[in-house]
């Protein structure tokens, strides 16, 4: 069973176990997927390697706009243009967060440098916030009805699994940040 | 999938979320000797944006509150005060200055999966007004 991370002697530090790093590779990489930008031929080769895209649109897809929400919140022109300069760089940066996460996952110990705590939390806020989306979480009485479910043996369908999942990632995140603040308050 | 991890993840989520909380209720008495970071050097007058951070029911307090002091280097107590204000009134103006500065800073927070826009100061009742020291 997975144990909670912890700041100590060695720095942050956390356990899992071969089936809960499984689980979390494959979230990860779903959350990888899913902000791989699409490759188009006519693209200018230049725009691309300064970070511009100029084919952009609003995501339609709920959790990717979650992801990479609209800068202005009634200004829809003037959001696209702002994702037209920065998109491409977010997705490029939640990738490098998302696959630091992913490459720690091949041992049981994790033993996290500060850097990498902060790629981790970063990397677990993505996947609960597309969890979240999946499962319709939209104020806090669907988040405490979620939170909820416990037990695994409760898992019968697709909705409860992932609500179990999404309630393994909070608690992992939580932890997380937990032993993040703690070596924040050692070193101030 | 193994069973083993259900049971026991509740209390150490509810604990913990509790204990930023507590803090953060503690904090606000302290708040006033907190540093200001750069971004609140300038009056209220000069700078129009704000960066406006949204409540949502997935972020952990206790993220949003670690996001805040770690990116702008806003004090614990300044960082409880202002998650608290989004978790409970839905919104806060964390940071202000100019619209490149705040634009910079909005996409930083959805770089941590935070929900940040940016707005004029003027377009909101409770941008301008308040000055650059208040915030604490």
């Amino acid at each position: 069973m997975a144990k909670a991370f912890k700041y100590g002697l060695k720095g942050i530090t956390g356990y899992l176990e071969p089936a809960e790093r499984e689980l979390l590779r494959g979230l990860l990489d779903d959350v990888i997927s899913m902000l791989e930008p699409q490759l188009s031929s006519n693209e200018d080769p230049l725009t691309a390697l300064i970070g511009l895209d100029m084919n952009v649109k609003e995501p339609s897809d709920r959790a990717l706009l979650r992801l990479l929400p609209n800068v202005m919140k009634n200004d829809d022109a003037a959001s696209l243009e702002f994702r037209q300069l920065t998109e491409r760089s977010l997705r490029e940066g939640k990738i490098g967060a998302l696959r630091a996460a992913a490459m720690g996952l091949d041992r049981n110990e994790l033993v996290l440098t500060p850097e990498e705590a902060k790629l981790w939390s970063m990397a677990l806020n993505d996947v609960r916030l597309v969890l979240a989306e999946r499962l319709d979480i939209r104020d806090e009485a669907d988040a405490d009805h979620v939170h909820a479910m416990q037990d695994w043996s409760q898992a019968e369908d697709v909705e409860s699994y992932l609500a179990l999942v999404y309630n393994f990632t909070t608690w992992l995140q939580e932890s997380l940040v937990q032993a993040m603040m703690a070596s924040m308050d050692r070193k101030s | 999938m193994t069973t083993t991890v259900g049971p026991g993840t509740a209390p150490g989520i509810h604990t913990a979320t509790c204990t930023v909380t507590d803090a953060g209720l503690k904090g606000e008495e302290r708040t006033e000797t907190s540093e200001q970071s750069s971004t609140d050097v300038l009056s209220a007058a000069d700078i129009p944006w704000n960066l406006v951070v949204w409540n949502d029911p997935v972020n952990l307090m206790s993220y949003v509150s670690y996001v805040f002091q770690s990116y702008f280097g806003y004090s614990e107590a300044k960082s409880n005060k202002l998650m608290l204000e989004v978790h409970k009134k839905g919104r806060s103006i964390v940071a202000y200055g100019g619209k490149e500065q705040v634009e910079q800073h909005a996409v930083a927070m959805h770089g941590y999966g935070l929900w940040a826009t940016v707005e004029k100061a003027s377009s909101s009742g409770d941008g301008r007004g308040r000055k650059g020291g208040a915030r604490g």
